[in-house]
């Protein structure tokens, strides 16, 4: 009877005193030294993990900035945190600070009510996603804003808005965090830098005669802006024009000449600056 | 708290299978018969209230940081007592029951209970809660397989019920039975409390709740727990 | 041998689906299926533990506690084990391959006390494969195919239903419904599915 007890509690104590033995030693030999500077990153940062900085999430950011030589990865891509986190980690890094550029979320489709129509009628879930999972949505532009406001829910700031048909966001209420863009389901909705004004208001892919049966306003990849624009800034691939904007002058002229009225002048700058400094 | 309220409490406010919604797995494992789902409950209700007295006793003693090692390795032991017993007095059950005998240890109600009760409160709060906790299990495991054994089999107990016997669904004591018998049970008491029904699984009883680092992630297990534990 | 182990493998991933068909491991499958890539590192990081567990409870089974007489102490044994082998995983796994814990270690601490993982390295024992098999090495074998079986069923059922869930989230059903209970039915018509499994393997593999 003793002898069963102690055999067995020797042994469970053997077991459970080699397998603490065996952890320790690992502890001890293979722990990993965790990076100072990355620590004191991580917590500067927002942790809303939004990838606005395009590294994945804020640790991933932290990491990349911490084991950055020569001020490689810039310290001013958290766009949520703006210029405060940016001067913070500058500190921490002891590089020189630059101006945060601001982002803001644009929606590239202008087929509202009046200009584009509904191919169905639907009646189901009232969100975006569960409308794109039948025939691709309702909306005559297989490529156009479905209107349900996928983006307005995830939306942390209110600066999405639906009106008449199509979101629209409120530059002034915009941080640029880019949910919005990730919760689209069409991926219509993109980030910009905050001064850039012109904004090609449409994602339709269509050749031109099929584009122009569904939406009024849709870009039909004419090619009539990239002809007029004085740096070559517009470039028309898979029949809808984009705007480069590094060449970008935002002088206007593409606006003046699209027939089809879906470049537009986004009046971003400033506006968003403002706020953020008030 | 008064003593009996504190024991109620257990059984139906806070019922552990229906409304805590934790240890599913046994919940849906054992249920295919009435004797197997009542043994079950005994047993996990007999290691809860040990497990909770010995937890509650030694809380002071435990160093916070290696608790959840420590409250595993006494419940275990208490398991093992209870499975010995009931391998030597019902080795039929013992038979029936198999490995989700030894798979309480695992079982998110007494890890649980440890975390968010026993250690805390004094040894008899701690035994009336297990008591509370345990039978609320088991009348939970009780709801479930009367339904599932008298349609699906048509019997209780064992016994052959007239009529029922002669329409039996055999589906139900089949594995999708559990799953679909156990949604609609949780529907029934979501619509009988009026309740907003809990969106998911709660993490409080999560054995791994207190280092998880899901637990406050999206996609992860769902986080509403943490109020429950302030309670 | 290869047959025996093949259908091993192959019966725990379709006939006897840990989480389908014997409940084991129902609340990550439940809790952690939201996302098809958060569903998929969870299985893969089962798989991988009980693969490890299998490896380190199968022999001091039965080289220590068959040996000493102490059966009944496997449970206990087991956990101990199982508990510090996932500590010292993750620790390894931090140190020489970082990339694998970043995509893996957050689960792995969920997983200790996982019932699927202890569920297999008891079952393992209880079916007994040592006389099965003859001899501890052909034990040994067909009970790590068992477990690496039953986390590919695991991985595989974890998918599925994370795809399933995918578009339940989506539907609008009665109130009293929405959350578990939806998920539930739901989850009881992908078992339904794996039911129709049943004695497939035994045409396959020319067993009767």
């Amino acid at each position: 009877m003793i002898k069963a007890i102690l055999t067995a509690a020797v042994l469970v104590t053997a077991i459970g005193l080699a397998c603490a033995a065996v952890l320790v030693i690992a502890a001890i030999f293979m722990s990993v030294k965790e990076n100072e500077a990355e620590k004191k990153i991580r917590e500067c940062l927002p942790g809303a993990n939004c990838g606005a900085c395009g590294y994945t999430g804020c640790d991933g950011y932290a990491k990349a900035l911490a084991e950055s030589k020569n001020g490689q990865v810039k310290t001013n891509l958290c766009i949520p945190g703006a210029d405060a986190v940016s001067h913070k980690i500058s500190e921490i890094l002891g590089v020189e600070f630059e101006d945060t550029v601001e982002q803001v979320a644009t929606v590239r489709c202008c087929g509202d009510c009046d200009n584009t129509e509904k191919k169905a009628l639907y009646s189901g879930m009232e969100t975006c996603a569960a409308a794109k999972l039948i025939f691709g949505g309702d909306t005559a532009c297989a490529y156009g804003c479905l209107g349900r406001g996928d983006c307005a829910a995830v939306c942390p700031h209110g600066a999405i808005c639906l009106d008449d048909g199509i979101a629209r966001v409120d530059a002034r209420k915009c941080i640029g965090c880019g949910l919005c863009a990730k919760a689209c389901p069409q991926k219509i909705i993109y980030l910009m830098p905050d001064v850039e004004r012109q904004v090609v208001a449409c994602s339709n892919k269509q050749k031109g005669a099929d584009a122009v049966k569904v939406c009024k306003n849709a870009c039909i990849g004419c090619g009539l802006c990239a002809k007029n624009c004085p740096t070559g800034a517009i470039t028309v691939a898979d029949n809808l024009a984009s705007i480069n904007y590094e060449l970008c002058t935002r002088c206007g002229k593409c606006g003046e000449v699209c027939k089809r009225g879906c470049i537009r002048t986004a009046d971003y700058s400033g506006k968003h600056r403002q706020k953020s400094a008030g | 708290m008064s003593v009996w309220k504190n024991f109620i409490k257990g059984i139906i406010k806070e019922n552990p299978t229906l409304v805590l919604l934790l240890g599913t797995c046994p919940t849906l494992a054992t249920t295919d018969s009435v004797s197997k789902a009542f043994g079950m409950g005994l047993a996990a209700a007999a290691v809860l209230v040990c497990s909770n007295m010995a937890i509650s006793a030694l809380r002071k003693v435990i160093p916070d940081k290696v608790r959840i090692p420590c409250y595993i390795v006494i419940i275990a032991g208490f398991v093992t007592v209870v499975e010995m017993l009931m391998h030597a007095f019902v080795p039929d059950l013992y038979e029936a029951l198999g490995v989700f005998l030894s798979l309480i240890v695992v079982n998110c109600i007494i890890l649980g209970r440890a975390e968010m009760y026993a250690n805390k409160n004094t040894v008899f709060d701690s035994a009336v809660d297990g008591l509370g906790m345990g039978l609320g299990f088991t009348f939970a495991l009780l709801c479930m397989s009367s339904i599932r054994e008298i349609f699906g089999n048509g019997t209780w107990l064992g016994y052959e019920i007239p009529v029922i016997c002669n329409f039996k669904i055999p589906i139900l004591v089949s594995s999708p039975g559990g799953f679909f018998v156990f949604g609609v049970l949780i529907a029934l008491v979501n619509f009988l409390t009026k309740k907003e029904p809990k969106k998911e699984l709660g993490c409080g009883g999560c054995p791994s709740a207190a280092f998880c680092s899901m637990k406050n992630k999206d996609g992860g297990c769902a986080e509403e727990k943490e109020a429950e534990i302030n309670d | 041998m290869i047959k025996s182990l093949l259908f091993i493998i192959f019966s725990s991933i379709l006939v006897d689906n840990y989480v389908l068909t014997k409940f084991l491991g129902i609340c990550p499958f439940l809790g952690v299926s939201k996302k098809t890539d958060t569903a998929t590192g969870m299985g893969v990081a089962v798989t991988f533990v009980m693969l490890l567990a299998t490896a380190a409870t199968y022999p001091i089974y039965y080289l220590l506690l068959e040996r000493f007489g102490l059966q009944y102490m496997q449970t206990i044994v087991f956990i101990l084990v199982i508990a510090s082998l996932v500590q010292l995983v993750e620790i390894i796994l931090k140190k020489y391959i970082p990339a694998l814990h970043k995509s893996l270690g957050i689960y792995l601490p969920l997983i200790t006390t996982n019932c699927a993982v202890l569920g297999v390295a008891a079952n393992n024992i209880s079916d007994d494969f040592v006389t099965q098999a003859g001899s501890f090495g052909g034990g040994f074998l067909m009970a790590l195919a068992a477990a690496l079986g039953c986390g590919l069923g695991f991985l595989f059922a974890m998918i599925l239903f994370a795809g399933v869930r995918s578009r339940v989230e989506k539907a609008n059903p009665p109130k009293c419904f929405k959350g578990l209970p939806i998920t539930l039915v739901s989850a009881s018509i992908l078992a339904l599915t794996f039911y129709g499994f049943s004695g497939i393997l035994e045409s396959l593999f020319g067993l009767q």
